[in-house]
């Protein structure tokens, strides 16, 4: 062989580098900490806080493979989150029996269903303009609320269904206690969808890093050039989004294992969703798939204990009535903490901070 | 050295006779009234460097559209070897081993000037599509995206942003985009436009490298005239989209249509 090109040394240092770099560590660090979630903070505030971070990472990440790497606004993925989770929840609750064949029957179903509309809504918009998309995604998303509502007969409408889980999965599961911790079927389900979150976000990671990942990032950078190219940019950004609103179903389905119950309103929501999975998406940083571990901890975090704040202002400061008013009206905190994200980190968090690391090397 | 056969491919000399690669029939384009390209007949034999020359708004990148399917022409045909490509898209005419530059630099500006080739040969090869392996298995693409590179002198920058290049390296790198295709015909649209002069003898340079090489149909569009005439081997001259003279450069510069729409009475060549 010849000499090593600088190329060639380049990938070679960065691959011996790969186990040791301070982000490795970080991320294996980060992930034994939502394992060890359980048995450090066993209260049921914060294990289902740690799960619908992991759940809602997920999601904002398969969001992100639209935003991000294709470069796609959508306002259906809260749409596909909600159509995976009613499919889970048609197999194991409202019409069929909880087995493990109906559980994963109803993710086939959900996979199918999303993969089938997600192409069709790419043909329908895609070859008009991007804008399009996110019109007839939003306009689809209303429909899908509205369907979801009315056809009260096929969907349980208002009220929703609730799920049951089959075997090691059910709540009243109890395996007893194991390191000072109860394993019941909650703890169970919660390391159950953790490991899928964790494959769903792996897939995530290899298909950006893929060779399809890199036209997608050509196409994005200039659709033009990538054409003149020869590459058909339709099909790659079909395929994304196939792929992205797929993972979204799935998530749904976990959602709804986790929370045991879907309605509308929960579960298809456009501001209760989709909105969230877009501040996430903004608040983590576009284009970098963790940006949603980190948009979904800042924002689930903040949601539950801004609330709390307001407690704790009373014990400390009880003369301080201003301070009591402003939190007791907690939004409005909220709010004033996304603007101020925005301002200091114009590219979300995680990218303005490798914007930063990036710059000081 | 000298085997049986070498000498009468000499005298043949097969390739110069061959048929055109390219050929246009009465290739017309108008826009509302103007016909920007009037039934332009031109034939590009392979393996030849041909410039096509013409003041400003001739036509001439226009007529490039049309052969590189930017455009649908109005009227007439293009033929690729003899195949009727007028309704084939930019992209399948991309395939089908035609490369277009752009008079605009086109590259991918965020991307790492190797991705920008890297991308190229992957379009090439075909496995674009593949999305279940580590991009970072197919070493073999980015030592053929560097060696391309090195063609075209920019090594040294391959770990750069695209965007970070000045101009001229831009268009190096535009180039290189072009080979990574390994196109048949190369469309090269003033490759030197907007260019610092000191950074146009790299892209003489280049270009004299890969015509050497003769392995390539070059087409070429230019305003820089020293660099025409020492470079092609044909000259096609296009005036208000109608083509008025095709020769080599020494029939052009002779030629007294062409000096009276062009060259201002033979005044302004040297």
């Amino acid at each position: 062989m010849a000499e090593a090109t600088p190329v060639q040394i380049f990938h070679m240092e960065e691959k011996r580098r790969q186990y040791r770099s301070g982000g490795f560590f970080l991320k294996v660090g980060l992930l034994a900490l939502f394992v060890l979630v359980p048995f450090l903070f066993p209260s049921f505030k914060t294990v289902d806080l740690a799960m619908q971070i992991i759940i809602f990472a997920t999601l904002v990440a398969s969001f992100d493979i639209l935003l991000g790497y294709t470069g796609i606004l959508s306002f259906g993925h809260g749409m596909f989150f909600g159509i995976g989770a009613y499919c889970v929840a048609f197999l194991v609750g409202k019409y069929g029996t909880p087995s493990y064949a109906n559980l994963a029957l109803g993710f086939v179903i959900a996979a199918l269903v999303a993969s089938v509309l997600a192409l069709v809504i790419s043909f329908l918009s895609l070859r008009v303009k991007a804008i399009f998309f996110a019109m007839i995604t939003l306009a689809l998303a209303e429909l899908a609320i509205v369907l979801a509502t009315k056809l009260s007969g096929f969907t349980g409408g208002e009220d929703g269904i609730s799920l049951n889980m089959p075997g090691v999965l059910a709540v009243s599961f109890n395996a007893g206690n194991f390191l000072g911790l109860e394993i019941t079927g909650r703890i169970l389900t919660y390391y159950f969808i953790l490991l899928a979150c964790l494959g769903l976000f792996l897939a995530m990671l290899r298909f950006t890093h893929s060779p399809l990942g890199r036209v997608l990032q050509a196409i994005r950078d200039n659709v033009e050039r990538a054409e003149a190219l020869g590459y058909k940019t339709f099909v790659f950004q079909a395929i994304s989004i196939t792929f992205g609103c797929v993972v979204a179903a799935l998530v749904g389905g976990l959602y709804g294992m986790w929370v045991g119950y879907v309605n509308p309103e929960s579960c298809l929501g456009v501001l209760s969703i989709m909105l969230a999975i877009l501040l996430m998406c903004i608040i983590g940083g576009m284009g970098t798939l963790y940006g949603g571990i980190v948009g979904a901890a800042f924002f689930m975090i903040t949601e539950t204990f801004l609330p709390d704040l307001q407690h704790l202002a009373k014990d400390f400061f009880p003369s301080a009535v201003l301070l009591h008013n402003v939190l007791e009206r907690w939004h409005l905190v909220l709010g004033v903490l996304f603007i101020l994200v925005v301002i200091f980190f114009p590219k979300g968090i995680i990218g303005s901070v490798r914007e930063f690391i990036d710059r000081r090397k | 050295m000298k085997e049986t056969g070498t000498g009468t491919l000499g005298i043949e000399m097969p390739e110069k006779n061959a048929d055109p690669i390219i050929e246009t029939k009465d290739l017309t384009i108008r826009f509302g009234g103007h016909v920007a390209v009037d039934h332009v007949n031109l034939r590009i034999e392979p393996f030849v460097l041909k410039s096509i020359i013409g003041p400003n708004g001739a036509g001439k990148t226009t007529l490039f559209n049309l052969m590189t399917g930017q455009y649908r022409p109005t009227e007439g045909k293009v033929f690729m070897k003899r195949k009727d490509i007028t309704r084939l898209s930019a992209a399948a005419r991309t395939r089908l081993g035609m490369g277009r530059s752009f008079q605009l630099t086109n590259i991918f500006p965020l991307l790492t000037v190797l991705e920008n080739v890297r991308v190229a040969i992957q379009s090439r090869k075909g496995f674009g599509l593949n999305f279940w392996r580590n991009y970072l298995h197919f070493s073999r693409v980015e030592d053929e995206a560097y060696s391309i590179l090195k063609d075209v002198l920019l090594d040294e920058k391959w770990a750069l942003l695209a965007s970070a290049l000045t101009h001229g390296e831009q268009r190096k790198l535009e180039i290189a985009i072009l080979l990574a295709l390994e196109p048949e015909v190369l469309f090269l649209d003033e490759p030197t436009a907007g260019m610092p002069q000191e950074e146009v003898p790299a892209i003489l340079e280049i270009l004299q490298r890969i015509k050497e090489a003769g392995d390539r149909t070059m087409l070429l569009v230019e305003h820089k005239m020293d660099m025409i005439m020492t470079l092609s081997d044909t000259i096609a001259v296009l005036q208000e989209g109608r083509l008025i003279a095709d020769g080599d450069p020494e029939e052009i510069s002779k030629s007294e249509a062409v000096q009276e729409a062009y060259l201002g009475g033979g005044a302004k060549r040297e």
